[in-house]
């Protein structure tokens, strides 16, 4: 065999690095362009941030001590009506009152800080479990459906043509309205239950064409040997021809199951507050739009490829007995 | 054991009806072997897999030790379990393991313990010689030690019956040798086997009788010594002639 030439590749990554540099230049002239200032040290709050809730007297009466410990204030008051004094802490710089005070009740002392979970968080959880129950769901609907499709019995194989068809030749946008406003109207579903119900319905046909092409990928002789073994039509299924499917159509389900993170994304428009209606509703308050579409995108790029390493380190392992 | 009468399967499709088994009739006893031989495309392996219902016929019957394979109350999974069957491209089960795939119809089938379905495994690929390998993934082994594997798994559901289906014709020549005397070890411990090959030296040696098939016929039916030294049919001549 010739030796294969080895090109130099660093005139290229060059190349790849000046398109690169030019792209974000010129990304940062269109801004320019706009007159639009940048607030980035917005974003950080919307993921999570510190609520101050504030700490009244619980009667009136006179501050008899504060010990002073760092970051937290002791707040030792003595009620006017008698009685022993009573402990309120609160954070050092957010205290009101000076020792010896005389405070009324229901007068403000200080605040404590808690930490909240922003709405971005949150709406990168629903997004996350949203897809996660849809895509368990429809994976289910989905090996039904395949089973259905290469069924014998005509009633169960026309069924799931139709159900494929239907799912397959219509915008998930136009299913999730008739999902919620039709289905949703009828059997009085919840708005959350109905995203996950259209979307499930939606990745199950895709799924169903998956696992029955898997199914179909295993050699004949496969089911022959299990069946001349004794083994019935179904534990054939299980033992022998569905463990081998599930590892050819692992990457294809995968790739089905990152596209669902993605097109749950259409969720918000029956107003589920996934990480789409969370960037939506925070612009409107924020107005850094453009910042926190970014990082919308950014924090789906971070889940999908996230899964994308899971499953070639799957795949890998399941290359075992190849 | 086996008795077949006046089977007849045809394959319809594209226009074009076969008649790849056509008006057979023969039976097989007790601890006996019967190699079937025949030209390309004459109907061995289909009138084989029409013994353990792998192929549905159109007509006639079957009866594998006195129950009629094609009855409307027979458990077709429950015959199975008695005829073992070894194919020509061995179909083991490429995600188990050796063990696994001896064991697994043992369990699933036979619901046998786990201890008693591995006993019955190293004992049975002992037998066959590949005790050392019971491991490793069947893509790692030799067509040879795949195909000793097959007749392991099929023992091991303690079959009346064997079927086999040109066992050897995947192989390279240098593993024949090894898979023919597994086979020549079971039939002299007295199994009933029913075998398509074109080794003749096995079928001179191990076979009581030969049936010779044709178009979806069997055309002779005789002990070796006499088919392979005067066969009657013309037709069986000029494919000795050939083979030979
Ligand atoms: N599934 C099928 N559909 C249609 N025709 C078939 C099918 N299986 C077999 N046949 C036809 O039936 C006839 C008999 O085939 P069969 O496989 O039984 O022959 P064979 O004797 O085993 O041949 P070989 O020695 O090549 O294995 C052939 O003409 C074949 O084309
Ligand atoms: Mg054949």
């Amino acid at each position: 065999m010739p030796l294969k030439r080895r090109s130099a590749q660093w005139p290229w990554q060059g190349l790849l690095v000046v398109i690169l540099l030019g792209l974000a230049v010129g990304l940062w002239i269109a801004t320019k362009q706009v007159n639009y200032e940048w607030r980035w040290e917005r974003v950080p709050q919307y993921f999570a941030y510190q609520d101050e809730v504030a700490q009244v007297a619980p009667f009136a009466g006179r501050v008899v001590k504060i010990d002073a410990d760092g970051a937290y204030s002791q707040v030792h008051m003595l009620p006017s009506a008698g009685g022993s004094p009573v402990l309120i802490t609160v954070e050092t710089d957010t205290l009101k009152i000076a020792d010896g005070a005389q405070v009324a009740e229901d007068a403000e002392i200080g605040a404590t800080r808690h930490w909240r979970v922003g709405p971005l968080t949150e709406g990168l959880w629903v997004t996350i479990w949203l897809s996660f129950a849809s895509g368990f769901i429809g994976l289910i609907i989905g090996l039904i459906a395949g089973l259905c499709r290469i069924s014998k019995n005509p009633a169960l194989r026309g069924l799931a043509v139709l159900y494929i068809e239907l799912i397959r030749g219509t915008p998930l946008l136009v299913q999730i309205f008739i999902f919620y406003f039709f289905i949703g109207t009828v059997l009085n579903l919840d708005r959350t239950i109905a995203g996950i119900g259209a979307l499930s319905l939606f990745v199950g046909a895709y799924t169903a064409e998956i696992i029955r092409a898997g199914i179909q990928s295993i050699p004949k002789g496969q089911t022959e040997a299990a069946r001349s073994l004794g083994m019935s039509v179904a534990e054939t299924m299980i033992h022998i021809v569905l463990p081998q499917a599930f590892k050819r159509v692992l990457p294809p389900l995968a790739g089905q199951f990152i596209s669902l993170i993605k097109d749950s994304s259409l969720v918000s428009v029956i107003a589920i507050t996934d990480l789409t209606k969370s960037g939506r509703e925070i612009i409107t308050s924020s107005f850094a739009t453009f910042e926190i579409w970014f990082t919308v995108a950014l924090l789906y790029l971070l889940v999908t490829s996230v899964l994308s390493q899971l499953l070639f380190w799957l795949e890998r392992r399941f290359a075992r007995s190849d | 054991m086996i008795e077949v009468k006046h089977l007849i399967k045809v394959f319809e499709g594209r226009g074009q009806v076969v008649r790849a088994v056509d008006d057979v009739s023969t039976q097989i006893a007790k601890g006996e072997v019967v190699v079937v031989i025949g030209p390309s495309g004459s109907g061995k392996s289909t009138f084989l897999r029409c013994l353990n219902g792998l192929e549905e016929f159109d007509d006639g019957q079957v009866v594998i030790d006195g129950i009629d394979i094609a009855g409307s109350a027979t458990n077709l999974n429950a015959v199975r379990r008695e005829v073992g069957m070894v194919f020509q491209h061995f179909n083991l089960f490429p995600h188990k393991t050796v063990l696994e795939n001896v064991t697994l119809a043992q369990r699933v089938v036979r619901k046998r313990e786990a201890v008693e379905a591995t006993d019955k495994a190293m004992a049975l690929l002992t037998k066959v010689g590949i005790a050392e390998k019971t491991n490793e993934y069947p893509s790692r082994l030799s067509g040879g030690q795949q195909q000793r594997v097959a007749i392991a798994r099929a023992l091991a559901m303690d079959p009346k019956v064997m079927l086999f289906d040109e066992p050897t014709s995947a192989l390279d020549p240098e593993m024949v040798g090894e898979v023919l005397d597994v086979m020549k070890q079971l039939a002299s411990e007295g199994m009933t086997m029913a075998v398509v090959t074109h080794e003749m030296g096995f079928a001179r040696e191990v076979a009581q009788r030969v049936l010779f098939m044709d178009a979806g016929k069997v055309l002779e039916d005789a002990p070796p010594a006499k088919f392979f030294t005067a066969p009657k049919e013309p037709r069986a001549q000029m494919f000795l002639k050939q083979v030979l």
